[in-house]
Order: C-alpha cells, then structure tokens, then sequence
C-alpha cells in the first residue's frame, strides 16, 4: 500500500461543492432524528421570518389604508404568536443543529484517530510527522469552526434565500425578477473573479507557511544559529518571507475583499429596481402599495443572507477541503494483517529469518534472501556499517514492517500470525531515538501496560528492585514522579535511553532487541546495564545494535550486516576486521 | 498603544472612510421613504430619487471598498512590522533568553499574537466606529422621525446589549477552556504521531486512545456549554427586533392612521431597525477581538521590553586558543548543573571531558562559547574574560559541534557552510575531513541538495558528520566536540580524528566523549561527575590517582584489545 499522502494544495480540488457535501452524509448516521427535527425547525423559523413581510404588508394594504383598528390590532396579535413561535423554532434549530454538527465533528476526530493508531510505521515513515500533526492539527479545526458556527448560518441562510426568492418571483413574476436581476450579475461577477481570489489566497497562505516553517526551524535551533553566528542571516531570510507575505497578504486582500461591497450593491441594487419599476406597476394599479413594502422586505430578506452566504462560502470550502484531506487518510487501510493462526512450536529456534528480502517503498533493496535463527536464551550483535540496514534487520524482527518476500517466524510460526497483543508481550525492542510522553518517570515506565500501571508505588518500587533497574532511577532528581515532556531539551538523551530501557526490561519479554539503545549513555552506567541484562530470565534472547565494541562483547554470535546480507561474523576479531576493513561504508 | 503612533494617519483615513461610508448608508432609508411618500402625487418625478439612490448605491460600493483596501493595507504593514520588530529584538538577545522564554512562546508572539493584533487593526476599528456611528446616527434618525414611536422601539436595544453581554461574558470563559481543550487534543495526537514506532511496539494503541477519548469528549462537553448559551442567545434578539416591528406596526400603524405620520416614514422606521440592531452584536462580538488584542500586545510588549544581554564586549582579537576556566558555576533553579569547575588548556592542545550521563558536560561546552552564562567565575580565552569580547568574533573561531543533529531546510552546502564567508577551498577542506566526501559524491546534485528540516533522509552518522563540517568550516582556533562520534562507526571515526589533526594542526580540541580509547594520548583528561570535577590529568596520572576513572576505564577494558588490533 502506498502510504504516501497527496500534498496538492486546497485549491486544487476541481469537485462541484455538493459532491464534496455528500461526504458528511454518512456522518450523520443515527442522527437521522435530530437530522429531521432541525429542518423541520429550521424550515418553520424561516418560513415565519418569511411571512411577517407579507401578513405586515396586508396590515398596511387592509387596516392601516383603510384605518381599521380591530383589523390592525387583531392582525398584530397574530404577529405576535408568529415571533413566539419563532422564538422556540429558531431556539430548537441552533440547539439540534449545533449538536449534531458537534457530534459529527466529535465522530470525525474519533474516526480520525482511531485511523491513525490502526495504521503502520510505514505511514508516518512516507510523511513528515510535521506534516501530519499540521495537516490533523489544522484541517480538524478548521472542520471544528465550520461545524461549531457555519454550518448552521449556512443552512438558514440557504433557506432563507431560497424562500424569499420563490415568493418574489410567486408575489409577481415582473417585480421579482426585476429584483433579483443584481443578484444574478453579482454571481456571474464572482464565478469571474472566483480564480483571481483563490490564486491570491492560496499564494498568501504559502507564504504564511514558509515565514512560519521559517521561524519555527530558527527559533527551535536557535543555540545553532548563535554559536555559528547565523543571527543576521536569520533576520535577513526573515525578512524576505516577511516581506513576500506582506505582499503577497495584500494582494489577497485586495482580491478577496470585493465580495462585501459587492454584495452590498447588489442588495441597494435591488431595493433600487423594485422601488422604480414597483412605483409605476403602484401608480397603475396592478399592484398595492402594502405589496410594494413587502416587497422591499423580501429583497432585504433575500440580499441579506446571499451576503452573510459569501462570508461564510470560505470557510465552506475550507472545511470541505479539510474534509477531503481527511478522509484521505481515513481511506488508507493497515498492510499489516493479522494471519490466521498457526500451530507454534517450542522445539525450534525462538525467530528466523526465511529467505527474507525487504526495501523501502520506491528505495533500492536493503535485504536479499536473508536466513539466519535467533536461539533461545543466547546474546546476538548486528554490527555494520551506517545505512547499512541493521536497524531494518531488527525492525522486522518487531514487524515494524512485513518483508517484501519469505517469512519470519516465532516459535516457528509466522509472525505475521500473531496478534499484536501477543507480538507486543514477546518482543521488547528499544528504539534508536528515544521517545518520551508527556507526563512522569513513572507514567513513562508503565506506559502501554495497564498491569503495571496499576501497580502501587510499593509494588512498582519492589518490581524494579528485583530486576535490578532501582539503581538507574537515581539518575533523576525525582525519581518516578520526575516530571518529563515530549517536547524540549528537559532531558539528555542519556536520560531518556535510560527510561527507554527501565520500560523494555521490566517487561522481560522473550526477544530484547536493543538498537544503539545506550550510544549516549556513558560506560560505567552502561555495565550497570549490562549487568541488569544478565539477570532477565535465561530463556530471554538479546539483539543488540551497537558501534561501541565493549556493548557487545558479551554476544554469542556476531552478524554483520551491510550490502543487502547478514552474515555471521564468526568471532569478534573477524568482526572487527570486517568493519575496519570498510567493506563498504556509507 | 504606541505601537499604532506611525500608522495614525492610515486609521485616521480608515475612520474617516468607515464614518461617510456609512452615512450613505443611512440615507437610503430616508430615500426610500420619500419615493413611496411620492405616489399618488402629482407632478412628482422618480427620475431624480432614483439617480440619487443610484449615486449613492455606487458611492457606498467605492468607499467600502476602499475602506477595506486601506484596512488591508494598514493591518498587514502593522502586522509586517510588528515581526520585523520581534525578529529584530530576539536575534539580539542570548540563546538563554529564548531557552527560558520557549522557542514555543515566541513562535505564538510572532503568529497568533501579530494576528490577533491585525485582526484589531482590519476588523475592530472599523467595526467599532462605524457600528457606534450607526447606533448614533439611526437612534438620532428615528427620534427626527417620530419621537414617541422611536422611543417605543429604542427601549429594546438596552434588552438586546444586556443579554448579549451577559452571555458574552459567560462564553469568553468557555472558549478559553475550550482552547485549552483543543490544545490538549492535540497533543494527544502529535505525541501519537511522534511516538508511533514505540507505540506499536508496544501495543499500546488503547491506551492512545483513552487519553484521545477523554479530550475529545471534554472538548465535546465545552462545545455543547457554549452552543447552550449561543441556542438561547441568537433567538433572544431576534424575538426582541421582533417586537420592535410589532410596536412599529402596531402604534406606527395607529400614528398613520391618525395622519401623525406618512407611510413612507412608516418603512422608514422598518429600515432603520434593520440598521440598528447589527452594530450592537458587532461591538459585542468586537469586544472579544479588542480582549484577545490587549492580551496579545501585553504579551508582545513583553518581548520587545525585555532586558538584552548586559556589557555586550566588543573586543575583536585573533585567539591563540588559549582557555582558562575558573571556578564556574552554572545552576538551573535549584539544581547546581556545574559546580566550581576550574582547568587550563594551553593553545594547540587536547582536552577530554568524559563522565556519567547527566554530569554537565554539555553544558560546560555552552558555557565555553558563552550560550550559556555562568552564576558564577569565569571563562578566559588569551587571559580575558570571554564576556569581553564581541561574540561574533568569538564564535567566528570557536566551533562547537553539538550533541543533538541540528539541520535546517537548506541545501547541503549551506547547513555546512553555516557562516557567511566561507570560501570554496575551506568548505571543501571541512568536508573531507568530515569524510563526507564519499556521501557527497553520491548525491545527484552533490552539496546543493535540499536536506529536509527533520534531516530525514540522512542517517545518524552522516548528520553528525554534517554538523562536524559545519564547524570545520569556521576554520577554528578552538573545536569543542559535544560526543560526536556516538553514532558514526568505528572505523569513520578514527579516520575523522586523523584527517582533524592533519589538516587543523594547532588546533585547541576540547572533546566531550564517552570513550576513553580514542583519548589517551590527549593532553589532559578531566572526569566530571554531578558537575564537579573528579580528577584531570593525563591517562596515566588518572589511572594512578582516581578510582572513578580507573573504574571506567575499566568498563572499556574488555574491548581493548580489539581496539589495538584495529
């Protein structure tokens, strides 16, 4: 599966706008009541905005021409219960309506989510994670401000204008489309400028990027920028985003700011029409002069929400784009499929590689019919040059990837075949770049095991001291409740490859692999490791990726790994001819 | 707010625009009336009403337009100039200042504080002015109209402003946690992006997803406390305008009756409602705007005031190499990171730092080239105090190779040829003895390919060989070498430390390192442990004198004689 996600930009998407509005159709489902209730209220508060014109113009035409005051009393009683009647619709519209945009927003970004946890490493390997948290980040906001506000003005307004259009045009066919003559102008004017506006605020957008991508780069590497003197070229390439934003910011101001205005003359435009030629139809006869005023409403009633439309017509497309970007990732799917089960054997070695070749998508081979067996209980090295694939070699072993062709097995049974749950149990692997969560020590440690988290501190305190790991938590000043954070220098690398390893080996799984898991730790604190490593069961096999000699020289075997094969070294002295010899380096 | 002083005659233009603008707009009401005043009469001529109206649509169409243009104008050059003021103040200040103050904290002042204030300039000023002038303007229209019927319908605008203020109020409070919410979601997800491998290594994909779970329902809850409030909000002023036109229809319908008034004033007072109720949820909903700006610039103030580095030296020297450090102390809050620190290096020689992870030795090297300013003591180059001298000079010849790989979105040969002038020959000296030459040479556009912000697509080693040649590239006196070789293979390594000493003779090399192999033969050896110096001296005086270092010494022992061989 390509995992590579489409990074065409917003304004590229060429699909009518209602094409892109079905797709919140299935996220309404089982709303379908609240669904029916908000028309239904939706219909009845625009359908009373829209009466009051009329029953106020046959006021005029009936009472107040003739000087009825029963008529005009009578007939305002009836306004009265109409805007009561409003009062509750239009409270009973925003109330389902906005519930139900929150729900699909809060189904939306649960979906998402869920998406994101069931999808492979590969994934967040083919995109940059600074892509994807501002492509999430972001386009979920901006569905949050469409949802949260615009969907419902959106709505009311469709049916307010609608409505309002119907009954000029049904009030007297001349009149109102006499009236609504601007407002076809003032359409075909924006379908004209339509693509000067989007040009313009897509290339203000860019540039906002690239001047944010610019500062954030800086200001996170800003030890860099001043002990190589960069300050001046800092501020200088700043500037220059700066300024083409600057430009390019106004341009799309100026570009995207003729629609209010526009619609505004559209509206007097209107008003105007009616008003000359309504005249002459009043002076005639053929219409009453309470017909005339109504009318005057109804182009209000109309023009009023075409313009609020156009407003919001932005962040319309916005969220249908952030829409589309979503529901690109959502329409990815795991390539790791668990495999129906197989019968495990314990007789074999505990993993193997069969026969396994493996590349990166679109990348040149980085293994070629491998074999080799890892046996229970025994120490393993993969040493290599850099960019040779030993971190590859052992992402497999952990299914991080599935191999291109052959197979790998555990207890002699595909890997493949196991649930993650029971992969997760059996394998510990530490990661080459330490990550840390946001939280404590403690919270750190126990992290993705529940049984462990629930321990008390007692329990955890006692649990670390049989395996040995108590002595490594006096590296932080306070212990298991030492705050941490995901982001920032908090930590050195040393300390966070310490946590990284206090979590892996208190699980005492079967298989440990450890990939340059102690580069920043320094020697002494790493034979304390060495020694907690000697007290996990005896059954527990090790893997352990490491250019530092002395980290490996309690290995059983040695494979080297480089140019698509792994292959035993023999002794240590061979592995380290085969190293200095270069073979090939990076 | 000084700020605004050198655009005041670009928002004087502004409010002026917004003020004839919208007394157009108030003339259409008056226009309309009277063209309905006007049937029936004889004698009476629509040309020259409908020729007015036409002017004045076509008036207000230009001049809201040009408002807008002057407000783009003035907003974005506010906005532009805002961040050329940041960006100028902050690369002035010390890269502890921006280490305390965030490197997050100043990217927020330099986006969404600068917007928020741009968002004063394009939308509050004009807002407020104009929907106070309306208010004003329609208010005093309809008094001149008829004053009993205006007061009968200017008794709800004090209803409409009351309720939208309490709820305002209430819904501020809301959106703040609302936001706090949000940016609680979203750490959730980004530490889900960014832990992904351990993530699934773990199987712990659920327990993600209860931390996911939990901010997406607060976040939920929050929206439906603040939608309660708006459900009941919006329809409130409807019904209350609604009234209003009850009581025009009703008493104004009577005053027509009784001749008190025209019709034509009758639809009058009908349009000037319309007028009149907008501007009060404008300033309302503007009032938010004016409170997230005043935050906003309180928080940019903040950084444009802040103190700059103090006795900034301005000596410009060549150094020998030179160092003396004498008693330095460097604490982090409560914790003292280097403590009393005191050694010599004389010009041309090697020092090594090695000591447990956490002792301080990154921070004695930030120390050394002044990143960081020490509590206490002193760092001499040549015998005088570092903060004597300019600190570009300083670091045009102190090149530090730091721990972390650090690589912008340039091309190669501007991440390596970080400083401005570096010449063809001295780059391509750094890059050999970096051993990148190799690298390079498979690269289809060589040193002129883009290396992304994340360095993604170099490996471990060939990054922390990048930033070696980075500062190879300074040609320095002094090289401090923050454990660069941790991740660079074994062989790369000693042929690195070859290649620095053939073609930098002279050079003062202070290298933090883990290993003591590669070592040996240096000058001096100074073993740090909680940011105290254990011992210095050379490898044979440390192994007789110090039990820590023997001890690590030691730890390294097994491999020796792999080490020898090679």
């Amino acid at each position: 599966m390509n995992y590579k996600l489409n990074t065409r930009e917003a304004d590229t998407i060429k699909e009518p706008i209602w094409v892109a509005l079905a797709r919140l159709v299935p996220l309404m489902r089982g709303e379908g009541g609240k669904v029916a209730i908000a028309f239904a209220a939706i219909l009845m508060t625009s359908g009373l905005a829209l009466a009051a014109p009329l029953i106020i113009s046959h006021i005029i035409d009936s009472f107040i021409t003739t000087k009825n005051y029963p008529g005009l009393f009578s007939w305002s009683g009836l306004l009265l219960a109409l805007f009561l009647v409003g009062l509750v619709s239009s409270y009973v519209q925003t109330r389902t309506m906005g519930g139900v945009g929150r729900r699909i927003l809060f189904n939306l970004r649960h979906a998402v989510f869920t998406k994101l946890q069931d999808l492979p490493v590969a994934f967040f390997n083919e995109n940059r994670a600074g892509d994807l948290i501002s492509r999430i980040n972001n386009d979920t906001d901006k569905l949050n401000q469409f949802f949260a506000q615009a969907l419902l003005q959106f709505l009311g307004n469709v049916f307010l204008i609608v409505g309002a259009g119907v009954l000029l045009l049904v009030l007297n066919v001349r009149l109102g489309a006499v009236a609504l003559v601007p407002a076809a102008l003032v359409l075909v004017i924006t379908q004209l400028v339509a693509g000067w506006v989007k040009r313009a605020s897509f290339k203000s957008l860019q540039t906002l990027g690239s001047m944010s991508g610019e500062i954030q780069e800086s200001l996170a590497n800003f030890k860099v920028i001043v002990a190589f003197n960069r300050l001046d070229y800092f501020r200088d390439k700043f500037r220059t985003a700066n300024a083409a934003n600057y430009a390019a910011s106004i341009r799309a101001g100026i570009a995207g700011n003729i629609f209010i205005p526009l619609y505004a003359l559209a509206a007097a435009l209107g008003q105007l029409a009616v008003l000359a030629y309504g005249i002459g139809l009043v002076s005639t006869g053929q219409i009453s002069i309470g017909l005339l005023i109504g009318f005057l409403f109804y182009v209000l009633n109309f023009y009023t929400p075409l313009r609020q439309l156009a407003t919001i017509w932005a962040s319309l497309q916005l969220a249908l784009a952030g829409l589309d970007r979503i529901s690109e990732v959502l329409a990815l799917t795991s390539n790791l499929v668990t495999l129906p089960a197989e019968p495990a054997t314990a007789a074999g070695p505990l993993l193997a590689f069969e026969n396994v070749s493996f590349h990166y998508p679109g990348g040149r081979s980085v293994l070629r019919a491998v074999n080799f067996t890892l046996e229970r209980g025994k120490t393993y090295a993969l040493v290599g040059p850099t960019g040779g694939g030993k971190t590859t070699t052992a992402s497999l072993m952990a299914r991080l990837y599935d191999p291109a062709e052959g197979r790998i097995t555990l207890d002699g049974r595909d890997i493949r075949t196991l649930t993650p749950e029971a992969r997760a149990a059996r394998i510990g692997f530490i990661l080459q770049e330490p990550f840390l969560f946001t939280g404590t020590v403690r919270d750190n440690i126990s992290y993705g095991d529940r049984a462990i988290a629930a321990l008390s501190d007692a329990a955890l305190t006692a649990r670390l001291d049989a395996a040995g790991l108590s002595a490594l938590l006096s590296r932080f000043d306070q212990g298991l409740d030492t705050p941490v954070s995901s982001a920032g220098d908090s930590m050195s690398l040393g300390q966070k490859q310490l946590i990284a390893f206090i979590r892996a080996a208190l699980r005492q799984p079967d298989l440990l692999v450890l990939d340059e898991a102690t580069a920043n730790i320094d020697t002494v604190t790493e034979q304390l490791l060495g020694t907690i490593l000697a007290q996990l069961p005896k059954t527990t096999t090790k893997v352990i990726i490491a250019h530092r000699l002395n980290t490996i020289d309690t290995a059983d075997e040695i494979f080297f790994v480089n140019a698509t094969s792994v292959t035993p070294a023999g002794s240590m002295q061979n592995a380290v001819k085969m190293l200095m010899d270069g073979m090939v380096t990076s | 707010m000084a700020l605004f002083r050198p655009y005041r005659g670009w928002i004087a233009l502004l409010v002026i625009l917004t003020l004839v603008a919208n007394s157009l707009n108030l003339l259409v009401p008056r226009l309309i009336a009277a063209a309905i005043d006007s049937i029936g009469l004889p004698g009476q001529s629509l040309q020259g009403t409908i020729v007015t109206f036409a002017a004045i649509a076509a008036g207000i169409f230009v001049l809201t337009y040009l408002q807008s243009i002057v407000q783009t104008y003035t907003s974005e050059r506010v906005a532009r100039d805002l961040r050329d003021q940041l960006v100028a103040k902050i690369a002035q200040q010390d890269f502890a200042y921006v280490q305390t103050t965030s490197p997050g904290k100043l990217l927020t002042n330099l986006t969404s504080d600068v917007d928020a204030i741009k968002s004063f300039v394009s939308q509050a000023i004009a807002s407020i002015v104009s929907s106070a002038f309306l208010i004003v303007g329609a208010s005093a229209l309809l008094v001149l109209l008829n004053w009993r019927l205006a007061l009968l319908v200017l008794a709800v605008v004090p209803v409409i402003a009351a309720t939208f203020y309490y709820v305002l109020a209430r819904v501020r409070r809301l959106f703040r946690k609302a936001q706090e919410a949000i940016d609680w979601l979203n750490k959730v997800i980004n530490e889900s992006i960014l832990g992904s491998s351990l993530i699934r290594l773990l199987n712990a994909q659920a327990f993600e997803y209860d931390k996911f779970t939990a901010a997406n329902e607060e976040a939920m809850t929050i929206g439906m406390q603040i939608l309660k409030l708006f459900a009941a909000l919006i329809p409130a002023i409807t019904f209350c305008t609604n009234l209003a036109t009850l009581g025009i229809v009703a008493f104004g319908g009577h005053l027509v009756m009784t001749g008190a008034m025209t019709l034509g004033d009758f639809t009058a007072f009908n349009s000037y409602l319309a007028i009149l109720i907008f501007p009060i949820i404008v300033i309302g909903f503007m009032s938010n705007v004016v409170a997230q700006a005043t935050a906003s610039y309180d928080r940019i103030v903040k950084v444009l005031d802040a103190a700059e580095p103090t006795g900034v030296g301005r000596r410009v020297t060549d150094l020998s190499g030179a160092l003396t450090v004498d008693h330095l102390s460097v604490r982090y809050g409560q914790r003292t990171i280097i403590d009393d620190v005191s050694f010599t290096a004389r010009a041309g020689t090697r020092t090594a730092v090695i000591g447990p992870t956490a002792a301080g030795k990154t921070q004695l090297l930030y120390a050394l080239t002044g990143l960081i300013e020490p509590d206490e003591g002193v760092v001499r180059y040549d015998g005088v105090a570092l903060s004597e001298f300019d600190k570009q000079s300083l670091h045009r010849q102190i090149g530090l190779v730091f721990q972390d790989s650090v690589t912008f979105n340039l091309s190669l040969r501007e991440n390596i040829a970080f400083s401005s002038d570096v010449d063809d020959a001295t780059l391509e000296k750094a890059v050999n003895a970096a051993e990148l030459d190799d690298f390079v040479a498979t690269l289809p556009q060589g040193l002129d390919t883009i290396i992304s912000e994340r360095g993604t697509s170099l490996s471990g080693g060939q990054k922390q060989r990048v930033m070696l040649a980075r500062a190879l590239a300074l040609n320095p006196v002094v090289l401090l070498l923050d454990d660069f070789t941790a991740r660079v293979d074994l062989r790369t390594e000693r042929q690195i430390l070859a290649n620095v000493r053939e073609s930098y003779p002279g050079i003062t090399l202070i290298s933090v390192t883990q290993k003591i192999a590669p070592v040996e033969d240096y000058d001096q050896i100074i073993l740090l442990m909680e940011g105290k110096v254990i011992a210095i001296g050379t490898h044979k005086e440390l192994l007789a004198k110090s039990p820590e270092y023997v001890q690590i010494y030691a730890s390294q022992q097994s491999t020796e004689d792999y080490e020898l061989q090679a």
